[in-house]
Parts: structure tokens; sequence; C-alpha cells
């Protein structure tokens, strides 16, 4: 006897939400199951059940594959798995049968693409001033047709595959095809297929799954919700990862310096651009070290301070009832309460804490002889200066890195926080994204690149990839100077 | 035959600049003067010369270990045999060893001395053991990795530059007054701040193309030369004859006494920043001992090192005094001097030789047949 798949679809699930229903067109009856939460109601009536009822076919001899031809769909199949019907059920298919046949069905997706999705991003987590405002959105075909847009090349390949036991989420890989290395694609393709995991929520999350070290405070993959910076980093050799209902794209390999750059580098001119990427590394440098360089000083080095700052220091350390570790550990403590609290709070809102916090408490604090008024420009400093990354990863890194060396510094000095510069160097040197070096282009030493790593030069230097990434093809663009031809020296 | 270094392995050749420049540079550069005193003010000289020489030794570790690229076990188990070739590998060990801990110890008492009297000899050894493994654990890519930022260092050799504006190049005079015996003297007591050749009788296979890179051995042979010849003169020049005998560390005297808007007392941050060669310049003859002990006696590194590293700090905790430590520095410099000017020169020739006699043999087979 054969499965009456209308009756073991009604039984495999309780969900109110599967429908099942029945229209009656010259004494046939046709059956239709869904979830009414998933399919597209419009489709479904516009595109099915007028062109079903307006037929004028044969409908006492009529077969799902007449019903195939009338219905201008695409993707139907026919099926007679309950495995596989339901599979395609729970992503937004209606399923079709006729009446006495009721062992096999017709597969129609009506899903509904953009139901419960934001239609735009305005990149407000990455903002720059000039430069597209175009971001990236939860759902997965909006962002693969902004980046077949952007590039409008048929290089750019995607590879699709699903990752998930429950959720079966879309992941795309993208690549430029005779460009990027296919040693990465490899490696990506290999290390998501090999994932098992129940439901992928983020790209972050999926980042976590496929490290090469999952043991470091560093982000191995650089995530952006920009289409102007994955672009480039696709068009510079980088494998894109991207993953259904994240606004986040990841690629790799990356390098620690390309968290620095921001997509406003290239749009300045490149002077600009590169006295402004410089102060980004200065800000990093100055906000791992400066409390730490406070405590070391204070506690031990006072020796390296000359004789003229000696007294402004001594003068507001002397209501400070506290050791400099203490008294930076409370006040560290007091902006990371204060950041933490600010971005869980609405924005209209954090706006008056941010005022209530940094300026009365800073102010409360020093007056109170808490801390010293040097250390609260310092601190203040430091985490303005944490800020300056184009990517909020980063910034959370430094933002831990600074807490260890406050600790070191304040049981051995500057020798601690040399001993902890040594161990996060050497952890850089272990690091590898995607199998591939994390500190290029210093270490390996790639000559060639330090034309866009710690400055940006102009644009008729860049003319080539780099080999951080070993492209296949190095060759970009060809800018060359204009020149007036006829202004030379003697304005002949 | 050991096969052949993998790609992914090796590093470009010319890391041997900064392989051999970093480890040049350690501790020794703080009080490397009183060393060559010997020659008085023509110290420089012998440290010139000593320079010079050692170019000729580089030259004979690449010719003895290029073409393929070997190590030196390799040419041990060549020469004299498996057995008698191992145990000379292992002596080698022994050699490594001492040159790491001689390395960690001077930092250390630098550290001592300057900066923290108080701090418990155990403390600064224990933290300085646990970076070493993380990174000789790493692997040659990392450690030679870490030997790269000395490249960051260099600019603060033109901290050199203070001094010499209170120096007077009359000190310096008269040049060539002191005899040719002295000068060598002086050199000899003064090899202790060349040591680092050394390590490249192991790491050579690792280098992609060592052979073609040989120049920048030289290189980094040449630039620890000026260096320490400059510091030398700059040293002679701001230091009188009588003042520098009763300095101990005149590199540091120099630096203490500049001083900026922001920051006095220079010499801490130059101590601090030297960490940055201390770390290289020490893992870099441990990893050569368990590479050794890996080829040797086919220990695991993941049980080597450990043991290595033990070994390191019960030794360095076993050196207590200035005294014990100058005795200790002394020994090795004569060590050093045997192993660069009568070891390998010797493991050369004897290389050669037995090269020659070999392919008279080959030639008078393919006579026979």
């Amino acid at each position: 006897m054969l499965p009456n798949l209308l009756h073991d679809l009604k039984e495999s699930t309780k969900s109110a939400d599967l429908l099942q229903s029945c229209i009656t067109i010259n004494n046939n009856r046709i059956y239709f199951t869904y979830f009414s939460t998933l399919i597209n109601q419009e489709k479904f009536h516009h595109d099915v059940l007028s062109f079903i009822q307006l037929s004028k076919g044969d409908w006492n001899h009529l077969h799902l594959q007449d019903l195939q031809a009338m219905i201008p769909l695409e993707g139907m199949k026919i099926s007679e798995e309950l495995d596989e019907v339901i599979k395609s059920l729970v992503r937004g298919s209606i399923f079709l049968q006729l009446d006495p046949h009721l062992h096999e069905g017709l597969i129609i997706d009506l899903s509904d693409q953009k139901s419960g999705l934001r239609d735009h991003n305005d990149t407000e987590n990455e903002f720059s001033v000039i430069g597209p405002k175009v971001g990236f959105v939860e759902s997965l075909d909006i962002n693969l047709s902004l980046l077949r847009r952007g590039f409008g090349t048929e290089k750019l390949t995607f590879e699709e595959l699903s990752i998930g036991k429950m959720s079966k989420t879309r992941i795309v890989i993208a690549y430029l095809d005779g460009i990027t290395n296919p040693e990465y694609i490899n490696t990506a393709r290999q290390r998501l297929s090999d994932l098992d995991f129940d439901i992928v929520f983020e790209s972050s999350l999926l980042e976590q799954l496929i490290t090469d070290n999952s043991n470091s405070p560093f982000p191995l993959f650089l995530s952006s919700e920009r289409l102007d910076r994955i672009m480039y980093s696709v068009l510079n050799g980088e494998v894109a990862i991207l993953c259904d209902g994240s606004p986040f794209v990841l690629t790799r390999p990356t390098s620690l310096f390309s968290f620095f750059v921001s997509p406003e580098d290239y749009y300045l001119p490149w002077i600009l651009g590169s006295c402004f990427r410089l102060i980004r590394y200065f800000g990093v440098a100055f906000s791992i070290l400066a409390s730490s360089f406070y405590v070391a000083i204070l506690t031990f080095h006072y020796i390296v301070i000359p004789r003229e700052l000696l007294g402004p220091i001594i003068e507001s350390r002397s209501n400070v009832p506290f050791p400099p570790v203490l008294e930076v550990l409370f006040l560290e403590m007091t902006i990371e309460l204060l950041r933490e609290a600010g971005s869980r709070l609405p924005s209209k809102v954090s706006q008056t804490l941010g005022i209530v916090g940094g300026i009365i408490l800073g102010q409360a604090a020093v007056a109170a002889g808490l801390t010293s008024n040097i250390l609260l420009i310092i601190v203040s400093l430091s985490a303005l200066a944490s800020f300056t990354t184009p990517i909020f990863k980063i910034s959370n890194t430094i933002r831990f890195l600074r807490f260890p060396l406050i600790v070191l510094a304040s049981f051995w000095g500057g020798f601690g926080i040399m001993i902890g510069l040594m161990f996060i160097l050497g952890h850089l040197l272990r690091l590898k994204s995607l199998g591939a070096p994390y500190i290029v282009p210093i270490f390996p030493f790639r000559n060639n690149s330090f034309s866009d790593s710690f400055i940006r030069s102009s644009f008729t230097q860049l003319n080539n990839r780099f080999f951080t990434t070993r492209p296949l093809s190095t060759k970009r663009f060809n800018v060359k100077k204009n020149k007036d031809i006829g202004d030379d020296y003697n304005n002949e | 035959m050991q096969q052949r270094i993998k790609e992914n392995y090796a590093i470009s050749g010319y890391f041997v600049f900064f392989l051999i420049a970093v480890t040049q540079a350690a501790a020794t550069l703080f009080n490397f003067q009183s060393l060559a005193l010997h020659a008085g003010q023509d110290a420089w000289i012998s440290i010139i010369l000593i320079g010079v020489s050692l170019h000729l030794i580089i030259w004979m570790i690449y010719k003895m270990l290029g073409n393929p690229a070997k190590d030196v076990i390799d040419v041990h188990q060549t020469v004299f045999g498996t057995i008698i070739g191992n145990v000379l590998s292992l002596i080698v060990v022994g050699y490594y060893f001492l040159m790491a801990l001689f390395f960690l110890r001077s930092y250390m008492e630098v550290i001592q001395v300057w900066v923290f009297p108080s701090l418990r000899t155990w403390v600064i050894a224990g933290l300085f053991i646990c970076i070493i493994y993380y990174v000789v654990s790493g692997g040659f890519r990392v450690v030679a990795g870490f030997s790269f930022f000395y490249l960051t260092l260099i600019p603060m050799f033109f901290w050199f530059y203070f001094p010499t504006r209170q120096g007077d190049l009359g000190l310096l005079l008269p040049i060539f007054n002191h005899s040719l015996i002295d000068v060598i003297k002086s050199s000899k007591s003064s090899c202790i701040i060349f040591f680092g050749i050394e390590p490249l009788l192991i790491y050579l296979p690792f280098l992609k193309a060592g052979q073609k890179h040989e120049k920048w051995a030289h290189f980094a042979l040449m630039f620890s030369t000026f260096k320490y010849t400059a510091i030398m003169i700059v040293t002679l020049m701001y230091f009188s004859q009588g003042l520098l005998k009763h300095t101990f560390w005149p590199t540091m005297a120099m630096t203490q006494n500049i001083e900026f808007s922001f920051i006095a007392r220079f010499e801490y941050v130059f101590i601090f920043m030297w960490q940055l060669t201390i770390i290289p310049t020490v893992c870099i003859p441990i990893w050569c001992c368990t590479r050794i002990m890996k080829r040797v006696c086919s220990i695991k590194p993941g049980l080597s090192l450990p043991f290595v590293l033990a070994a390191l700090l019960i030794a360095a905790l076993t050196l207590k005094e200035r005294a014990q430590i100058d005795a200790f520095g002394t020994f090795i410099n004569d060590c050093a001097i045997y192993f660069h000017f009568a070891y390998i020169p010797l493991l050369f020739i004897i290389t050669w030789i037995v090269a020659r006699l070999k392919g008279k043999r080959k030639i008078t087979k393919i006579d026979e047949t």
C-alpha cells in the first residue's frame, strides 16, 4: 500500500502553523500543505492558486507534471519522500497534492525572502564621513546581489554550503576566480564543511568555530558590515565568508594591520590618509601602554621622571591614599563600566550617561581624592584612543590587553611590561589566519606591501596586489601621474 | 642524511642577518668595553681585528655545510662515523646550553644591578623561562621572527650621538702605541661579544637557498663589528683611561646623562627594550639544543625542551655572585675562542680532506669499472 503523505505530514508536527487546505475544481480535490508563517501569501494566491483555477485543462486526467508546467515559478519538484518534503516545508515551500494520488506531490518554493528582515543598513557601527554608506543586511541573497553588482564581473565566484545540523544555514564562500589563491579557498571550504554545529546565528560565531586558534584574544578574521571594505579585501585576493542571517561578512586570510585600515584612507588624499592611519597606530600603542606606564613609573621608576615634571605629578597625587595600581584599576574599571553600560542602553539614554559618568564621576573622583588629575587624563585619553580603531573587534582586544599589563607593571615595573609585551609578540608570531601568518608584512617580511600598511601611498604606487595574500595575478590597475605636457620649470 | 626541511618550515635566506646580528647584540653590550682594556685607547683596533677574522669562519661554515645544505650533525656523522659523531654532537649541545645560560644570566645581572636590586633571581629567571618555552615551542619560524624585531632597536644606537658631544677626540691619541701582542690579547678577551655565529651550524638547512644568502651573514658580522667599534670609540672618547678602568658599566654610564623634558635616566628604556634581543638570543641556542637532541637521540622537542629549560633555570640560580658570573664569562670566552678558532677550522680541514679522499675513491672506482 502506498503511503499517505497528507496524513503523515499532519502527524509529523504538532505545530499550529502547519496548515492543510483543500480546494475543489470540477470535483477534483487539490490539497495544500504549508507553514503559514513562512510562505509569501501574495505569491501563493497570485502565482499558484489563480493559475490553477483559471486553467482550462482536462481536469479528470490531470497529472502533477501538467500542474508543474502550468505554474510560472521556478524551483518546483515532484517528490515522494517524506523527509525531503518536510525539509523543504520548513524552508518556506508548499506541498501540493492531487486527491487520489496522495503518495506524491509537488513542492513549490514560495518562501518569503524579505519578511522579518530589514532592507538596508546604514553602517552605523563602522561609520565613515566620506564614502558609500551601504552595509550588508541579514538576508544572504541581498548581500550576494550587493557584492555581485559591486564587482560586475563573472570572475566573482560564490560557493554555497549549508551548515548547522538543525538550522541548515546557508553559507557562501566568495572569491575572485583566478586571483585568490586556491589554497585559502580549499582551507576555508574544508574547515566549513568539517564543521558540526546545531544553529549558526552569526558569522562571528562561525569565526570562532573555524578559527586557527580559538584561545587568542586577537580576532583572526576581519568582519565588517561595510560593502566597500569587503569588496576591497576580496579584490586583494582574500576569501569572504557570508552567512545567512548575519550582516557581518568575514574575510580571510587577514593580517593584524588590516584591522587598522579604514576605507576612508583611500577616499582621502594619500598624505591625509597616511597621517590619520599613523595617528590610529599611535592611538593603539598609547591605549595599551599608557596606564601601565603610569603604574610602572610611579611605583618603581620615579627616577625617570625629569625634575620639572616631578612637581605637577607630586602635587596631583599628594591627596591620593592608594598605591598607583589601585588608583589605575579603579579608574579603568569605571571607564569599562561606562563603556559596557553605554553599549547596552538606548542611544538617547547613553548620551546622558556619558555626561554623568564621564564628567561628573571623573571630577568627583579627583575632588574626593580617589585618583589624581593626571591619571584621569591618561585613562580617559587611552579610552578615547582605543575607539580610533575602525573595527570594533580589535578595539575589544586592546581594551582587554591593558589589564594584564597593568598587573604586570604593578609587580615588576618596566620589566613586567616588557615581559607582557614579549608574550604578546610571541603570541602574534605564532598566530595564523587560515594558515597564513598573522603579522605579515612584518614577519614574514614583505617588502612590497609597505606601501599600504603603515601608510597609504599614492595610487601610482599601489598598482599591484600585495604578496601578503599570495594572489595568482598581481596586476590591479595602472594609474599614472597626470602631467601637464607644457609645464616644465621654465614655463615653456 | 636528513631529509630536506619542508618548505613551510623554512624561512627566507636573508633572515640569517637578523639571526646573527641579534645574537651578537646581547647583554655584553652594556659592559664589553672593560673586556678589551689590554690595548688601552687602541681597543677599537682589536675589535676590528676579531671582527675581520670571523669573516673567515663564516666562509668556512658555509663552505663546509653548503651544497647541499646540511647541518653539523651530518658532518660529524660522515667524518667521524655514527657513534663518535653523535658523541661530538652531544658535546656541542653542552656548548649551546652554556651560551644560552651566559646570555640569560648576564642580562639578569643587569636588571638586578640597575633596576631591581631587591627582585629575587628566581622570579626573573622564572619569567624568562616561561617566555622562552612559549617562543621555542612555536618552532624555528617563531624564533627567527622574534629576532627580526631587532630591527626596531637599531635606531636606539643613535643615542650614542649624545655622549660624543661631551667626548674628546684627543683621548684616542696616540694611535698604535700598543704592541701587537696587547692588541691580540684584548681581541682574545673580547671574543665573547661576537658570540652567535655558531648556531648557524644547526639552522643553516632551515634557510631557503641558504648558500645564496651567504652575503647576509657577512653583512651581519660587518654590522656588529661596525657597531661595537663605534661604541668603543665613543667610550674611549668619553672616558679617560683611568676612569674607564673603574667604570663597570660604561655603556650605561654614558646613556645615563641623556635627559629630555619628558624622560630622564635614559638607560632604563635601554635596559627594558633590550629584552627584545635577549629573548631571541637565548631562544636560538636553546632551539639548537632541542634540534640536536631530536636528530641524534630522536628525543621529541616536547620532551627535551622542558628538560633543557629546567636545567637552565637551575644553572642560572646557582650563579649567584658577581665574581661567579665574571669567572663564568671568562670560561665561556675561552670556550668560544676554541670553538671558533680551533674547532671549526679543524672540522673544516678534516671535512675537506675526507671529501677529497672520497672523491678520489669514487674516481678510482669509476676507473675500475
